[in-house]
């Protein structure tokens, strides 16, 4: 049993968990209604539940004090009696699937917002400000210290009460426990601070009333962090001594421990590691936090494959892997571990597309998975074979919507042929991941791909299909996901022309792809300050290119998320790449042998000329439409795309008409540029119904 | 002249049949004793010839009919020749029949003549070649002098002076004719195994597997447990004498027609092993020899005329060739196919297994990955060599009732060793899913259960086998159940034939059966089969060893599914290549076993075939570009169960039941 390391139930207090996996706390921003985990939520655990997974820990940061704000990321509020209906019915989904449900509680004192809802005033036990989220707070006394820690209790009670297996406190990513922890933070000279056991009576308190509250046979854990990486922070020595303090009182079941504090950007990239990390990169500082602790310890940073997770869990380095945003990428990792079907395992890429929008209090989603946490909607992760006819339906372009299409329309049962004009499936996701450190991104094809010959798609690679070749199949369904093209031709003044001699412009796809080779001395501008400038930047730079990357944004790479522009932002100025801001892109010349880029400020007008070899413009795409329009009027529905029911996740109507000659939908970028999940999304949701 | 040369003639023959039966019976006496009772199976005899042989053989109609022509004419007319011609008891009456008795076996001739032109592969050519025209011969003479007793010919014809010449001819045909059917039967020609067949369904060493006048069926199908404590006995069978001597007469029965061969799957496989060739062995070994006179298809890969044995000397050579190479007798998966089809009855893997016993408990020669598998069994009682307190770990979140909790329970449910294979927790799950839906009172051995002690056993190692059953056995005698429920046909096999002599006596079920059962007693209810076409692969353990061919094709029955069926299919399943540790010990061969099941699958249309048996499952699924799913009938089952409402929900807003899916099963 290749996997057996994995599938051997442990203990955690005296709570069986039926495999090694946990989905660990996150913010799942799915809380509705002030903080109460409805139908969405439910949903979205119990398919992991359904999937297999042994521990969910749900909940990231929810909060048990009133002033520690809950909307801002819709996180669970337990500050009320109001959720425990709520907590049986999620305890019920999960139970009901063999698996086991926890959830993480809070009070993230400093660490929040207070500009809205309440007009909270934020606590900390120094009242020094947080710089990530720009927050400042008051210095807290000893009456809140108090009323906090009961309600800490209350809220475990009420997970206690809701059914619930566990409750696991934050003391981590500088919350309120870790706060009082941290010499940074904590400059307090009374019982709550100076000294070790000063810093750790808050967390002593909470613990104790916790327990005092739910007694023996509930399960409470601690998360920790390994290592703050801060010069004046806790070590991972100090943590050492912090969970051994801790495991000394018999009161903690299990610890969780992550690597890297998080209050800076830079540190924070390192908590939820993306693809630029190696693989599990802080397992060592949760290997020496279980060296002297004698309960279970959970781990989880970058840990996205079975085999990764056996080999950790086999050399015994921690009790537990988290494997959380291998659950956000496929809820259904274990159970098809066990069916045999480890090709099919959609594998987490690292491209952080869940956090990211987390941090932005959007709701999480996952890049290549539509269906994640859309299961409420009734978008399915198994797709059902039709019972309806078998049709023939014909996708055009293969990047991540059209490969979607073929794979939903395929797993329909139906008879599907893939036109690619590009020797390989992948679309714009191939020339991404031509980029330093996202050669990962391509693993959202390498899946495709796997399934694509799975479902015995008939692939037309190096063929680009025009109307009679189309026509020819008589297909019931077209789906055209044809892309499109750089848009350097918006401004006239910036010389680009289609021939590529003449041309005084080259695209970022021209560098990425290789089509161009790098220039000397490169300015690259970046309208869009997206993944795909700061990724050529790195690209040209790499190549041993002097680069100047301009934007008329705020900052380059100002829409890449915030665990993942400070790793371009490591690579960008280790290699010396200037980057400049509030530029436009006014114009470009030849002179002799140069290029001269003239820009502009936008704040003052003011002209100002770089004189280099090669001028770069990420200006994003233009759609290609020609495909489309040859089409459109022979189809059935003329292209058109019923919102209603596209939005209602309802099967389009024109499906269920009869008629003469095929359907016509398109997707992706063909349509308008929007992005990866984009394009999925909308394929799933036409597609399913086929 | 005749009326003085016939009864010489006869005599002769027949003076030379018995000196040749006396030194064929001190052949089979070169074997170690077996507990026989001579004269209640000369008793039985007829029974178990007019009823169980001609059962097998009446499987095919043509050779049937021929066989009671030629065989019965023969012993009528040999009977009544002695009388007429041997005695001179020239009565017209016994005349008539003589001439009926011989015509009839001329007649069966010509068919067993037509059968040798063109003969299959399975056949033997060599002396059985010659067989027909002696039959002719012997009809034909017996017929022509023959017909003056009844006054049909005068006598004057062949008596009188000047048909001298006439009448040599025909003693010579009578000569020739007598010289096959008594003296040849006696001393090793193809009728040998009229002799030899007669006495081994008397003294057969499986009596029980007989039908019996009262109804009973008739099976025997259990290994004989080898007697441990006997320090006499040797630890099994290292050369011919070391067989029991009903077990050389059995080997001495057989007829070459090479059923056993056309039904192999080894054989099939290009694996070394020919059970017709491997019977043929032992007889050359008895006598001892050479098998450089074996007319019939050599084990694949191996050319005829290299080996040779003595009955003292060991069939398995310690290095070089002897009678038998190892690889012949580890290529067998032990399906039984070869003994189902016997028409002479003989028992190939009662004999293999006794040959493996010497290879492995004298030599420790058990290949490839046997010796792990013995030394993973021994060391962990499970042959993966998994931590034995891991036995339950695929059913951490199913809170499983134990039999160490209970201690009384109706079912007992054994896991068998699938409980280590992930592919084989899913049947589990389906299965406990199956008994929670019909409200079964069950209960697991968890991690007290040991490996059944199957492998152990057909690889040859008696005496883990043992120690693991006795083991077993004591565990279960410590609690009350009614019987014993498992869905791996190996276990259900061992637990219910092969403890016995253990001194484990259980009711165990097959959970096909169960949940046969279970449905007829309107305990499950089932939504209709909306998949697509089935058929079902009868495993061996469950079907020719233990005749249990409906109870899954009715489960299937009742879920919608009408089954289509294999062309080898019930009895005559084709083996998955999973038994007798035939994975173990991976013989090479030019194809696998499981490869060509799995076109049997596909040439029957099918787009799923349902399985019972664990080992089937990862045989079957282990396919590359496998046509068809392999699901058990469990996990079909598990699929298709409606849940009926239950009354009493608590008082806790609950949302409804999501509708159970097969991945839930899974996890």
């Amino acid at each position: 049993m290749a996997f057996d390391a994995i599938f051997e139930p442990i203990e955690i207090g005296k709570l069986t968990i039926r495999n090694r996996v946990v989905s660990t706390a996150h913010a799942e921003v799915h809380a509705t209604d002030g903080g109460m985990t409805t139908e969405r939520y439910v949903r979205y655990y119990e398919e992991k539940a359904k999937g297999g997974c042994g521990l969910c820990i749900c909940g990231g940061s929810s909060v048990v004090s009133i002033d520690s704000p809950q909307g801002w990321w819709s996180s669970v509020n337990l500050s009320t009696d109001r959720i425990i209906p709520h907590f049986q019915n999620l305890a019920d989904a999960v139970h009901k699937h063999g698996g086991k449900i926890m959830i993480q509680i809070t009070h993230m004192g400093r660490r929040s917002r207070w500009d809205g809802f309440d007009w909270s005033t934020l606590v900390s036990p120094s009242g020094i400000r947080e710089p990530v989220h720009r927050s400042t707070c008051k210095t807290i006394e000893e009456e809140e210290i108090w009323r906090i820690i009961g309600d800490f209790a209350q809220a475990a009670r009420r997970a206690k009460e809701g059914g619930l297996d566990g409750v696991e406190l934050s003391a981590v990513h500088q919350h309120l426990i870790d706060q009082f922890w941290s010499p940074r933070v904590n400059k307090r000279e009374d019982e709550w601070g100076g000294s070790f056991e000063g810093r750790m009576k808050f967390g002593l308190e909470v613990l104790k009333a916790v327990r005092a509250e739910v007694g023996d046979d509930f399960c409470v854990g601690m998360r920790i962090c390994g290592d703050e990486f801060h010069p004046d922070g806790l070590s991972h020595d100090d943590m050492k001594q912090i969970a051994a303090y801790y495991d000394a009182t018999g009161q903690v079941d299990f610890f969780g421990v992550i690597g890297s504090g998080c209050d800076t950007h830079n540190t924070l990239a390192n908590v939820i590691p993306n693809m630029s990390y190696p693989p599990e990169p802080f397992l060592h500082l949760a290997a020496g936090i279980k060296e002297v602790v004698t309960v279970p310890v959970i781990h989880a940073q970058n840990i996205k494959d079975p085999n990764q997770a056996q080999r950790i869990l086999e050399g015994g380095y921690v009790d537990l892997v988290g494997m959380t945003r291998a659950h956000i990428a496929d809820p259904h990792l274990i159970a098809k571990i066990k069916m045999g079907q480890i090709d099919q395992i959609k594998q987490c890429v690292g491209a952080n597309y869940c956090i990211d929008r987390q941090y932005q209090g959007l709701d999480v989603l996952c890049i290549q998975n539509a269906a994640t946490s859309r299961e409420y909607m009734g978008l399915p992760h198994i797709i059902e074979k039709t019972e309806g006819a078998k049709r023939k339906v014909v996708v055009v372009g293969g990047g991540p919507g059209g490969m979607e299409a073929a794979r939903v329309a395929a797993e329909r049962g139906h008879d599907v042929t893939l036109f690619e004009a590009a020797e390989v499936l992948g679309g714009q996701i191939t020339i991404a991941a031509q980029a330093p450190q996202r050669d990962q991104i391509a693993g959202i094809t390498r899946w495709y791909q796997l399934e694509l010959a799975r479902l015995k798609v008939d692939l037309r690679l190096g063929t680009r299909a025009d109307e009679a070749t189309l026509l020819d199949l008589r297909p019931d369904i077209v789906v055209l996901a044809t892309g499109g093209q750089p848009f350097l031709s918006q401004h006239p003044e910036w010389g680009y022309s289609e021939n590529a001699e003449e041309s005084l412009v080259v695209s970022t796809w021209d560098i990425l792809s290789g089509k161009v080779a790098p220039g000397k001395n490169v300015l690259l501008y970046d309208a869009i300050c997206e993944f795909s400038g700061v990724s050529a930047a790195d690209f040209l730079a790499d190549k041993g290119a002097k680069v100047e990357i301009v934007t008329d944004d705020i900052k380059p790479g100002a829409a890449v998320g915030g665990t993942t522009f400070p790793t371009y932002y490591r690579s960008l100025y280790e290699k010396e790449v200037i980057m400049s801001s509030d530029l436009m892109l006014h114009k470009v010349y030849r002179e002799g042998d140069t290029l001269v880029a003239v820009l502009e400020n936008e704040y003052t007008g003011a002209l100002e000329e770089r004189v280099v070899d090669q001028v770069v413009v990420e200006n994003g795409v233009r759609p290609d439409e020609a495909l489309y329009y040859a089409l459109k009027e022979q189809s059935r529905n003329k292209g058109q795309v019923n919102l209603e029911a596209l939005y209602a996740i309802q099967p389009q109507p024109s499906l269920s008409e009869e008629g003469e000659g095929f359907l016509l939908f398109r997707l992706g970028d063909c349509t308008a540029p929007r992005n990866t999940h984009a394009a999925i999304y909308d394929a799933l949701r036409i597609c399913k119904d086929f | 002249m005749l009326e003085t040369l016939l009864p010489i003639l006869i005599f002769t023959a027949l003076a030379l049949a018995v000196i040749g039966a006396v030194r064929r019976i001190r052949l089979w006496r070169q074997g170690r004793p077996s507990r026989v009772n001579l004269l209640k199976g000369l008793v039985a005899l007829p029974r178990r010839y007019l009823v169980d042989l001609h059962h097998v053989v009446g499987r095919d109609k043509m050779i049937s009919n021929t066989h009671v022509a030629t065989a019965g004419g023969f012993v009528a007319a040999a009977a009544l020749m002695i009388l007429v011609h041997g005695l001179g008891i020239a009565n017209p009456l016994l005349g008539g029949l003589l001439l009926l008795a011989s015509a009839s076996m001329f007649v069966g001739s010509l068919f067993v003549a037509r059968r040798r032109i063109n003969p299959p592969a399975r056949l033997s050519k060599g002396p059985w070649m010659r067989l027909p025209k002696s039959l002719m011969a012997f009809s034909i003479g017996v017929f022509l002098i023959t017909l003056p007793t009844v006054g049909l010919l005068p006598d004057s014809l062949i008596e009188g002076s000047g048909s001298w010449l006439l009448a040599l001819v025909l003693a010579g045909v009578v000569a020739w004719g007598l010289g096959e059917m008594f003296f040849g039967m006696a001393w090793g020609g193809p009728m040998k195994h009229a002799f030899a067949g007669a006495l081994h369904l008397a003294f057969h060493r499986r009596a029980e597997r007989f039908s019996t006048k009262k109804g009973g069926a008739g099976r025997s199908t259990g290994l004989k447990a080898l007697n441990l404590e006997d320090e006499a006995a040797p630890l099994g069978v290292e050369k011919p004498a070391d067989f029991t001597w009903n077990q050389l007469l059995g080997f001495d029965a057989c007829v070459q027609c090479g059923r056993c061969e056309a039904v192999c799957p080894a054989f099939a496989a290009g694996q070394p092993l020919n059970p017709k060739k491997l019977i043929q062995d032992m007889v050359v070994g008895m006598a001892g020899g050479s098998d450089a006179t074996y007319a019939g298809s050599p084990y694949p890969g191996k050319p005829v005329g290299e080996h040779a044995g003595t009955p003292h000397g060991p069939i398995v050579a310690l290095e070089g060739k002897a009678l038998v190479d190892a690889d012949t007798l580890w290529s067998c998966t032990t399906c039984r196919a070869c003994v189902e089809e016997c028409p002479m009855m003989i028992e190939h893997v009662d004999a293999i297994v006794d040959m493996r016993r010497h290879l492995t408990l004298e030599r420790g020669k058990t290949p490839n990955k046997g010796a792990e598998v013995l030394d993973n069994l021994i060391a962990t009682d499970n042959p993966g060599g998994f931590d034995p307190g891991s036995r339950l770990n695929w059913a951490a979140d199913l809170n499983l009732p134990l039999m160490s909790d209970l201690k009384q329970v109706d079912v007992l449910l054994w896991l068998g060793d699938g409980a280590f294979d992930m592919r084989n927790q899913r049947t589990l799950r389906a299965l406990v899913k199956v008994l929670r839906a019909a409200e079964v009172d069950f209960a697991v051995l968890g991690t007290e259960e040991r490996d059944s002690g199957d492998v152990a056993r057909r690889l040859g190692d008696e005496a883990t086998f043992q120690s693991l059953a006795k083991r077993n056995i004591a565990t279960l005698s410590q609690y009350r159940f009614l019987q014993i429920v498992t869905c791996d046909p190996h276990s259900f096999h061992v637990l219910g034939n092969e403890y016995g002599e253990l001194g484990g006596h259980y009711d165990v079920r097959h959970h096909s059966t169960f949940i046969a059962e279970l449905y007829d007693a309107g305990r499950l209810t089932f939504s209709p089969w909306k998949g697509g076409s089935v058929t079902y692969h009868d495993p061996c353990y469950l079907g020719r060893y233990n005749g249990e061919y409906d109870a899954p094709r009715n489960v299937l029955k009742a879920l919608g599914i009408e089954v289509k069926e294999m062309e080898r299919s019930g009895f005559r399943s084709r083996c998955c290549g999973g038994g007798g540790g035939a994975p173990i010990t991976d013989i090479p061969g030019e194809r696998r076993i499981p490869d060509m099941r799995m076109n049997d699958v596909k040439e029957s249309g099918a787009e799923l075939v349902a399985v019972g048996c664990p080992q089937c499952t990862a045989m079957l699924e282990g396919v590359v570009d496998a046509s068809a799913e392999v699901r058990d009938i469990a996990e079909l089952v598990a699929d298709a169960l409606v849940e009926r409402p239950t009354d009493g929900a608590s008082g806790r807003s609950r949302r409804p039941a999501a509708t159970t899916s097969a991945e839930e099963v899974t996890v």
